[in-house]
């Protein structure tokens, strides 16, 4: 059963990783941190990618649900993940969905000429899940 | 070799004296006025708030976890402190689950803790808390990040009323708000407190009063301000929604707490 670093270590397996990170979006505090960050501040980086997760979720554009609002327990964010191009990197965030109060994300750094977006995605969200099912 | 932490120094607030027991490797309980912080080997392993829901509160309310999963780990590893494991080996929860859930538990605490840096009443060495250690936590990381998150709440709304008194609403009509928001602003009753809405949703009470503030910012939530009206006290209005402070001493923290100290003494 994977714990927080575990699951960010194998996030760094996927290629092309340069850091991954477990954030708290209403507070901005980072979890859990391994590999690089933007800067090489891992407290801002999250700080700055937890307002763009907020802002997403609570979006009523972005974030609207038709005719079920917020799923089976009104909760997990309708959002599932949030991807940002940079001409040399993709930022991918991931939203975790659990049933006690959470409001965490994984946020993968990934670089652009080595990285796999799709394969990343894919992956980020099996690990997503993984971490709070086991 | 730490002895002199065993008297209380109450001159000193309670942050210094953790950054000092940090840097000693020290391993206690660290108690103030509002709530523990447990140490080993000088990192927070857990901190305990009667203002914020605990571990149990928020995994089994939730529906996270069953009632009866929580206490059958308590009952098999309390004793040991090592009730975390337990309900991880014990198939309750995933690993993951617990370090966020405990995580969450532990800042949220630790805000309050160190909210008002109040003095440290007493060190007491070697006390470890019965969940044992799930993700030990530096202590400089704690308290930066309690510092960040009172500024946050500042920047939102300077007003810190919103955190302790009773919140009542400004309209009872409806408004477009973000899911988490508008389910915080329904539990506002014109009677409860931030730490009694938090434990209604089982939520982490920073993150509800997170809510609160931005509610209050948007004018749909005020703090309701005792007021030292010179008549006679009104009988007791149960359906009138206007200014009817209640004690300072909200219930809701006072049984989390007695269900605390129950727990821990059935740990013993």
């Amino acid at each position: 059963m994977p714990g927080i670093d575990e699951s960010l270590l194998e996030a760094m397996r996927l290629p092309g990783a340069r850091g991954a990170s477990v954030v708290d979006w209403i507070s901005g505090l980072a979890l859990g941190a391994v590999g690089d960050a933007p800067g090489g501040d891992v407290e801002a980086t999250a700080a700055e990618t937890a307002e763009l997760a907020r802002l997403a979720t609570e979006s009523g554009a972005l974030a609207a649900v038709g005719g079920d609002p917020g799923g089976s327990s009104g909760k997990e964010p309708p959002v599932q993940d949030l991807i940002v191009t940079n001409t040399d990197s993709y930022h991918l965030l991931r939203f975790v969905s659990t049933t006690f109060d959470s409001t965490v994300f994984v946020h993968l750094w990934l670089d652009r000429a080595e990285g796999n977006l799709a394969l990343a995605r894919i992956r980020l969200a099996e690990m997503a899940d993984r971490l709070v099912l086991g | 070799m730490i002895t002199s932490a065993l008297t209380p120094r109450t001159d000193e607030p309670a942050s210094s004296l953790l950054g000092t027991l940090a840097a000693e490797g020290a391993s206690g309980a660290l108690s103030t006025e509002s709530g523990i912080v447990y140490l080993a080997a000088g990192h927070v392993v857990h901190v305990e708030s009667a203002l914020t829901p605990d571990l149990g509160d928020l995994l089994t309310h939730s529906g996270a976890l069953a009632p009866d999963g929580w206490w059958q780990a308590i009952d098999q590893a309390g004793r040991g402190c090592r009730v975390g494991r337990q309900l991880v080996d014990g198939g309750h929860l995933a690993a993951g689950a617990l370090e966020l859930c405990h995580l969450g538990a532990l800042f949220d605490a630790a805000y309050f803790v160190f909210a008002h840096d109040g003095p440290a009443l007493r060190f007491r060495p070697g006390v470890a808390h019965w969940l044992g250690a799930v993700r030990p936590v530096p202590v400089d990381t704690v308290l930066r990040e309690s510092r960040r998150r009172r500024e946050l709440l500042h920047r939102i709304w300077p007003d810190p009323a919103v955190d302790l008194a009773p919140l009542a609403r400004v309209r009872t009509d409806t408004v477009d708000l973000p899911a988490r928001r508008s389910r915080t602003l329904a539990q506002v009753d014109g009677v409860r407190t931030a730490a009694q809405i938090a434990t209604a949703l089982a939520c982490r009470t920073f993150h509800t009063l997170v809510e609160l503030r931005r509610l209050a910012a948007a004018g749909l939530v005020v703090p309701v301000v005792p007021t030292a009206t010179p008549a006679p006290a009104h009988a007791p209005a149960s359906a009138a929604p206007g200014p009817a402070p209640r004690p300072a001493t909200p219930d809701e923290p006072d049984t989390a707490l007695l269900r605390r100290l129950l727990h821990a003494l059935e740990a013993l």
